[in-house]
C-alpha cells in the first residue's frame, strides 16, 4: 500500500477502520485505534522500520516513569536528558550526518582537496520521523515543567506517538492539549463524521485536482531550469507556491478529517498564509505548530538560558536598552530559523530556503519598520489603508516566494542561478504567446487549473470569516446535497489520481 | 504588595516594554488586547517582569500563562515566600 491518503488501498483500509471503530465497545477504541495505527505503519512499506516509533515511545515512557517518582530536580533532568539524547540522536543521525559529511567534502572540493571527501551514509529513515520525534518530546519537556501529567500506560504513549492520521507529515501534536481525547470514548455522531468526511473531500480536491496540476508545470520547469529562463520561472515558482500550499494544507485537511470522524480533534496546521500581511503574521499561519514547537521548545528556552541572560546585559550596556535587547533576539532568532530550516532536511536550500532567508526577512522588517513609518508620515499616507495592506499581502508573497525557489529547486546551488535567470533573462512574450500551455497544462487543463484556484481563493476568504461547513449545513438539503456532490465529482472527473498519476506524493512526507 | 501594587507596578512594566504610555492592563487582559504582544514581544517582557519583582518563572508558567491575572497569581505568590 502507498504511503498515500488519496490512494485507492488507503480509502479502503480507512473505510474498514472507520466501521470498525465504531462497533466495537468504546473501551476498546483507543486499543483498536493503536492496531490500526500500527498496521498503517506497516503497510506503508516501512516494515521493519516501525521499531524507530515503538522504541521512541519507549524511551519516552522509561523518562516518564522517571519523572512520574520523583521530585529530585536532578533526577528529573537526567530523565529528561535521556529522551533528548536518545531521540534528538536518532534524528541527528538519520536525518543529518550527511548533512555534516556534505558540507565538509563541499569545503574540501573547495580547498581543491577532493581526494579527502569521506563517503556519505546510506540510511533507511523511517516515515513521519520529524513529527513523531516532536510530538513525543514536546510531551516529555512539558511533563519535566509540570504542565501534563506523564502517561502511565506504555500502549496509550505508543497511540499517541504512531496515531496513523498525523504519524506521516503532521500537524505535531501537543499531547497536554490533544492528548486525552485519544482514550476518551467516542460515541457515533452523525454530524462529526460527515463534517470529517467533508473535510476530507476539500483536502482531495486541493491535493488532487491543484496541487497535481501545479505540479507538471513545476516539475518542466525545474528540472529543466536552463531551458526555461526569466519570466518562466516567475510562472513556475508561484505555481509552485500553490502546488505546496494546496499539497500540505490539503494533506492536513485529510489527517484532520479523518481523526474528526473518530472524535479526535488534530490542532490545525494552516489559516490561508497567502493572505498574510508580514513574514512574521505568514509563521503564524503557515505550519502553524512547527512554529508553536519551535517557539516552546527551541526559542524561549534558549533565551532563557544564562548564556543567553548574560549576552543581553552585555549588549544592552554597550548598545543601549532598546537595541541591546534587539541584538541578543536576533542572535537567538538566528539559531531559530537555522534550526526551523533544516528540521526539514540536512540540506543547505532548506536551511536557506525555509530558514535564513526568513531571518534575514524579519530582521530586516524589524529595522526598517521604523523608518518606513517615518516616510509614510512625513507623505501623509495612511499606514493602514485597505490598499497598502493589499501590497504588504504581495509583498509577502513575493517573499515566501523567494524562499520556495531554495526549497524546490534541486540545490541550493541551482537555486541560486535560477534566481539570477529569472532577474537577468527578459522574456515576458511568453507570458501571451502561448508558451505557457506548452509547460504540462493546455489551454482546457490550465482553465481548469485557473477555476480551481479560484474556488480556493473564494472558500479561502469565507474561511476568514468563520466555518464554511457549518455555512453550508445551514442551507436547504437540496442545496447541500448540490454543493458537496458537485465538488465530488469536481475531483473524480478533473483529479489527478490512479496508477499513471502517482506523483501525488505528499512532500512534507519525506521530512 | 498588595494586588493593587502589583498591577500598577505590571503598567509600569507594560509600557515600557511595549513603548506605549496609553496601556494599562487588568485582570483579562490578553496578548490579543496589546497590538505589540506577540510571541517575540513576550519573552521579553517575561524578563522584563522578572527583573523588576526580582523573581523567576518557570517555563511551563511562560507558555501556559493565559493573562495578565494570572501572571499576578504568580508574581504574588512568589513574592510572598
Amino acid at each position: 500500500m502507498p504511503a498515500n491518503f488519496t490512494s485507492f488501498y488507503f480509502l479502503c483500509f480507512y473505510a474498514i477502520v472507520l466501521f470498525i471503530y465504531y462497533i466495537i465497545p468504546r473501551k476498546m477504541q483507543w486499543i483498536f485505534l493503536l492496531f490500526a495505527s500500527a498496521a498503517f505503519y506497516l503497510f506503508t512499506g516501512n516494515g521493519i522500520l516501525i521499531l524507530y516509533p515503538v522504541a521512541a515511545s519507549l524511551i519516552a515512557y522509561v523518562s516518564l516513569r522517571l519523572m512520574a517518582g520523583t521530585e529530585d530536580v536532578k533526577k528529573r533532568r537526567l530523565a529528561l536528558l535521556l529522551s533528548v539524547i536518545f531521540l534528538i540522536g536518532a534524528l541527528v543521525v538519520l536525518k543529518y550526518i550527511n548533512f555534516g559529511i556534505n558540507t565538509v567534502n563541499g569545503i574540501a572540493s573547495l580547498l581543491g582537496k577532493a581526494e579527502n571527501m569521506i563517503a556519505p551514509f546510506h540510511f533507511l529513515v523511517p516515515l513521519g520521523i520529524s513529527f513523531y520525534t516532536f510530538s513525543i518530546l514536546g510531551y516529555i519537556v512539558d511533563v519535566y515543567n509540570k504542565i501534563a501529567e506523564p502517561q502511565k500506560n506504555f500502549f496509550k504513549l505508543a497511540l499517541y506517538g504512531m496515531y496513523f492520521p498525523s504519524i506521516l507529515s503532521g500537524p505535531i501534536l501537543r499531547y497536554r492539549e490533544d492528548g486525552e481525547q485519544f482514550f476518551a470514548p467516542h460515541p457515533f455522531d452523525y454530524r462529526q463524521v460527515t463534517f470529517g468526511m467533508q473535510r476530507m473531500v476539500w483536502g482531495f480536491f486541493k491535493v488532487l485536482v491543484i496541487s497535481e496540476r501545479m505540479n507538471l508545470i513545476v516539475n518542466t520547469v525545474y528540472d529543466n531550469y536552463a531551458q526555461y529562463p526569466g519570466a518562466y520561472i516567475w510562472i513556475a515558482t508561484v505555481c509552485y507556491a500553490f502546488q505546496l500550499y494546496t499539497n500540505f494544507s490539503g494533506s492536513m485537511d485529510i489527517a484532520l478529517g479523518i481523526s474528526q470522524t473518530f472524535g479526535i480533534y488534530l490542532p490545525e496546521n494552516f489559516e490561508t498564509p497567502f493572505f498574510s500581511k508580514n513574514i512574521s503574521e505568514y509563521w503564524r499561519r503557515w505550519h502553524i505548530t512547527l512554529g508553536v514547537w519551535m517557539k516552546e521548545y527551541v526559542f524561549y528556552p534558549l533565551l532563557r538560558t544564562a548564556a543567553f541572560t548574560n549576552l543581553g546585559k552585555k549588549l544592552r550596556k554597550k548598545f543601549g536598552k532598546k537595541r541591546g535587547k534587539q541584538l541578543t533576539t536576533f542572535l537567538a532568532m538566528f539559531i531559530l530559523w537555522f534550526t526551523v530550516g533544516i528540521w526539514h532536511e540536512g540540506d543547505w536550500k532548506f536551511v536557506i530556503g525555509s530558514g535564513l532567508l526568513h531571518w534575514f526577512y524579519i530582521v530586516s522588517g524589524e529595522l526598517l519598520t521604523p523608518f518606513f513609518q517615518k516616510i509614510m508620515e512625513k507623505l501623509g499616507i495612511n499606514s493602514k489603508s485597505r490598499w497598502l495592506d493589499a501590497l504588504r499581502v504581495l509583498r509577502t508573497f513575493f517573499l515566501v516566494n523567494i524562499g520556495f525557489v531554495f526549497f524546490r529547486a534541486a540545490s541550493a546551488t541551482d537555486a541560486w542561478n535560477m534566481l539570477k535567470s529569472a532577474v537577468s533573462i527578459w522574456n515576458p512574450q511568453i507570458l501571451v504567446d502561448g508558451s505557457l500551455f506548452m509547460l504540462g497544462l493546455d489551454v482546457i487543463e490550465a482553465v481548469i487549473a485557473l477555476v480551481s484556484l479560484l474556488i480556493l481563493w473564494i472558500i479561502s476568504r469565507l474561511q476568514q470569516k468563520g466555518p464554511v461547513r457549518e455555512r453550508i449545513e445551514k442551507r436547504k438539503l437540496p442545496v447541500r446535497f448540490l454543493i458537496w456532490y458537485a465538488l465530488l465529482f469536481y475531483i473524480i472527473l478533473l483529479g489527478y489520481y490512479g496508477p499513471e498519476y502517482s506523483a501525488a506524493e505528499f512532500i512534507y512526507q519525506g521530512f | 504588595m498588595t494586588r493593587e501594587e502589583v498591577f500598577a507596578t505590571l503598567n509600569e512594566v507594560f509600557q515600557d516594554v511595549f513603548d506605549d504610555e496609553s496601556i494599562t492592563v487588568n485582570e483579562e487582559t490578553t496578548a490579543d488586547d496589546i497590538e505589540d504582544w506577540d510571541s517575540l514581544e513576550h519573552i521579553n517582557l517575561i524578563a522584563a517582569v522578572e527583573q523588576e519583582f526580582g523573581m523567576k518563572f518557570t517555563m511551563g508558567q511562560v507558555v501556559t500563562m493565559k493573562n495578565v491575572g494570572e501572571m499576578a497569581d504568580i508574581i504574588m505568590s512568589q513574592i510572598e515566600d
